[in-house]
């Protein structure tokens, strides 16, 4: 093919005029510093990267290198990375970015992520990049800046639509790009509307539930690449979850798509030590946990409410107070007054916690900075208020924080305090890898939670090995959770990313859903632990299959 | 670039554009009072520049702190990623691209210097994917004699910006504008007499990506407008162009035969 052949002219006019004018002429050694310049920045080949050496104080992996290579020679520049949790995504795409505009083929770059981690990039991609990358706050910034991070549910909105879609983008990012599954949504659809050179999707689960996930995710990237929907479930889809002609399939996306596995990246990674506690009530937290089926048996409230207040009394009996006032308010009548009356002087009498005892006696001993995870404000108030009345610092931790809020409460606990206590991981988007020890002060019941917990910590840059201290408190339903579906599936040691992959490959859509119906529906503390038994069996089974596939199939996670 | 070579090059730059400067090449330190000139292309404060203009104010120019060995004090570190060296490179570039220069001889050589253009010329070639080379070629302005690598054979002479007293120069017979041309002509044809792999390459590619795009629509007898878009966006990916920008360019008059061997 020939290439077009293009020469600038526009020097030429300002030249002869020079000439004409007899100056004003450079200094020579300007003139020879000017030509050093062009000759530093020459990119000399069309292969390897450039980028790296440009960028002495970030430690690059090998994978991270490899992957960015791998994008722009192998790819062309259109790539779903879709790392394991925890391997550097967002590192992988500056890279590509930081090459990309190197070489001088990219200039105009838009970064769409999720409204919490706008910040997060912009701060990313100029300090470990030296990238101008600029958060999206004024209508001008869609065409006056070149690196723009905003969030797809702004860029979608007008006025913004319009100039978005104006733009000439020579590389479009969407993080958490398996949201974008869905073709007939708005998001989905907009995105498919930019006009784009380079593209880069990056996701940890491009599929979540269903095979035709992928082929909307790679159509995104390039239509036709996977057929049309009508061939591609023709020729590769058997149902909704399974998959013929896999070989090929597998094949076909690992062109497109790249998926580093910590067990491949061959590095060092830090060990998981679980610790679960057993821990008992005291004698009024027992009875006052007791009292609570009174309200079940008395027809007040059925059985998920009556589990819902039984583990947060696990917790605290703050957190049980909240929602038992509120149960109170709705149900009131004379007829019930004095049970309630003898709850309430139940609840009144514990004036001791055993889990913040445990968490207090074991904060003192790691004597470092310890993450405590639990599921309720209302235990994360009293724990802030307890360890202080014990001379330990803390600080909040919440998913509905400002990102201003979070990266100020994550540096304070960085740099000043001991103790981290949150009640959402956030999932998506704090690291606190220079903390090594972690309280499960409450157990979620959903694993892929906890997962996302541990991946706080246990991520790349994580120097020690990082410790897992599970609370249960003994004959509740928390021991059945740690028990019978932790325990058994051995969730804790399972290598972060499989998780997912395993919960996909079983018709359980919602973990914790099924451990609520189990608990539920159950009359007896018999029939509880056999249902959970089987649910453990499911899921282990689900991982024999998982390990036994992954001998022979290097990626693709299909 | 490596580091020492870096150093080098900031107390070069800075030299010559006439900043005060404390260098020491031991510690890799170096200390720069900016002339005013300096200041307003580096400092990016137009601002107070308008406000000293407008008030007849006395202008204090900013003091730079730089190092280049890695460990060290406050100064800011220049590597050969920086962006503060991406911009004296910039600032270079455009202080640096227009030059006349002389050959200084000894007095008892002959007094004639005859007219050359010298063009220092990045040439990038780029697909979805890009390189680039340099091309320096000198044209003599009578005879047309063309040569290539001129920058470094002028690399051997010694140039000066005002032309020695006892030297006169020849007038040209081609002019500037055509000798211009003759020097475009030639990078040309000898571009195209390259070999076009990566450009073959480069548009298989695109075939193919094409050809996907077309399969994937193929049901739709109106396209849908992503249909138009996503071609053109192959075609800013994949077509192969070879564009050829002046890093800088000079009017240079040279004693004849400076060139010869020997």
């Amino acid at each position: 093919m020939e290439p077009i052949i293009q020469f600038s002219h526009s020097w030429e006019e300002e030249f002869l005029k020079r000439i004409q004018n007899d100056g004003p002429w450079a200094k020579p050694e300007l003139f020879q510093l000017a030509y050093e310049a062009e000759s530093a920045r020459l990119v000399p080949s069309f292969h390897g990267l450039i980028a790296p050496n440009q960028l002495p104080d970030l430690n690059l992996h090998p994978h991270q290198i490899e992957t960015a290579r791998t994008v722009i020679e192998d790819m062309h520049g259109k790539a779903i990375l879709a790392d394991e949790v925890g391997l550097g995504k967002t590192i992988e795409a500056g890279l590509i970015i930081k090459e990309y505009m190197i070489r001088g083929l990219v200039k105009k770059v838009l970064i769409l992520v999720p409204a919490s981690l706008v910040l997060q990039w912009v701060s990313e991609l100029n300090g470990k990049f030296s990238i101008p990358a600029v958060p999206q706050r004024k209508t001008y910034v869609w065409s006056q800046c070149d690196v723009v991070v905003s969030s797809i549910d702004t860029a979608k909105r007008d006025p913004h639509r319009s100039l978005v879609l104006e733009q000439n983008y020579d590389l479009v990012i969407i993080d958490e790009a398996h949201k974008l599954k869905n073709h007939k949504t708005k998001n989905y659809q907009f995105v498919q509307l930019l006009k784009k050179k380079f593209c880069l999707l990056l996701t940890a689960t491009p599929i979540q539930n269903r095979l035709s996930e992928i082929f909307y995710l790679v159509s995104l990237l390039k239509p036709g690449y996977l057929g049309d929907q009508a061939s591609f479930s023709q020729n590769y889809q058997k149902g909704n979850r399974s998959v013929k002609n896999e070989e090929k399939l597998k094949e076909l996306v690992n062109q497109v798509m790249v998926r580093n596995r910590r067990i491949d990246t061959k590095l060092q990674w830090p060990k998981r030590i679980i610790t679960s506690l057993d821990i008992t009530f005291s004698k009024e937290e027992q009875e006052f946990y007791e009292a609570l089926s009174n309200l079940k048996d008395v027809g007040l409230i059925q059985g998920f409410s009556l589990l819902t207040l039984q583990r947060e009394a696990c917790s605290s009996r703050e957190a049980a107070f909240q929602t038992l006032s509120k149960i109170y308010k709705k149900t009131i009548s004379p007829h019930y007054e004095r049970l309630w009356h003898l709850l309430f002087a139940k609840l009144n009498a514990v004036q001791r916690n055993a889990k913040a005892e445990k968490a207090l006696e074991l904060i003192r001993q790691i004597n470092d900075k310890v993450i405590i995870f639990t599921e309720y404000r209302a235990s994360q108030l009293y724990l802030q208020w307890y360890l202080k009345k014990n001379d330990i610092s803390s600080v909040p931790f919440n998913g509905g924080f400002k990102r201003n809020k979070k990266d100020w409460m994550r540096a304070l606990f960085q740099n000043h305090v001991q103790v981290l206590i949150a009640t959402e991981a956030g999932g998506e988007g704090i690291n606190l890898q220079f903390a090594s020890h972690m309280i499960n002060y409450d157990l979620p019941w959903n694993p892929m939670r906890i997962e996302q917990r541990i991946g706080r910590i246990h991520r790349l840059g994580q120097e020690n090995d990082v410790h897992i201290y599970n609370f249960a408190i003994r004959d509740t339903v928390e021991s059945h959770i740690l028990n019978l579906l932790y325990n058994k599936i051995n969730l804790f040691e399972q290598v972060i990313g499989e998780l997912d992959t395993i919960l996909g490959r079983i018709d359980l859509n919602d973990v914790d859903r099924e451990v609520s119906r189990i608990f539920e529906e159950s009359e007896s503390s018999g029939e509880l632990k056999i249902k959970l038994d089987n649910l453990s069996s499911v899921i282990n089974s689900a991982r024999k299959q998982f390990e036994e596939g992954k001998t022979d199939a290097a990626s693709g996670d299909l | 670039m490596q580091q020492a070579a870096i150093y080098n090059y900031l107390s070069r730059f800075f030299s010559a554009s006439g900043c005060a400067l404390q260098a020491d090449s031991h510690t890799g330190q170096l200390k720069v009072k900016l002339t005013e000139e300096m200041d307003q292309m580096l400092m990016n404060r137009p601002f107070y520049w308008h406000y000293i203009k407008q008030t007849g104010g006395i202008a204090e120019t900013a003091t730079l702190d730089f190092r280049t060995h890695t460990r060290g004090d406050q100064a800011e570190l220049i590597y050969f990623g920086a962006p503060r060296l991406h911009q004296i490179f910039n600032v270079a570039e455009k202080m640096g691209t227009f030059i006349r220069l002389f050959q200084n001889l000894p007095e008892d050589a002959p007094a004639a210097l005859e007219p050359w253009i010298g063009l220092n010329m990045k040439i990038s070639y780029q697909c979805d994917l890009k390189r680039d080379r340099i091309c320096s070629v000198g044209l003599q302005l009578i005879n047309g004699t063309l040569i290539e690598g001129f920058e470094e054979m002028l690399s051997g002479l010694k140039l000066i910006p005002k032309m020695p007293d006892y030297l006169y120069t020849l007038s040209p017979l081609i002019t500037v504008p055509s000798g211009i041309k003759r020097i475009t002509a030639f990078i040309e044809r000898e571009l195209i007499n390259e070999p076009t792999d990566w450009a073959n390459e480069a548009g298989q590619r695109w075939l193919r990506d094409q050809a996907l795009l077309d399969a994937f629509y193929e049901q739709q007898d109106t396209k849908p407008e992503c249909y138009f878009q996503e071609k053109e966006a192959l075609k800013e990916q994949y077509q192969p162009r070879i564009s050829i920008q002046l890093i800088n360019a000079g009017l240079f008059y040279l004693r004849s035969a400076s060139f010869l061997p020997g």
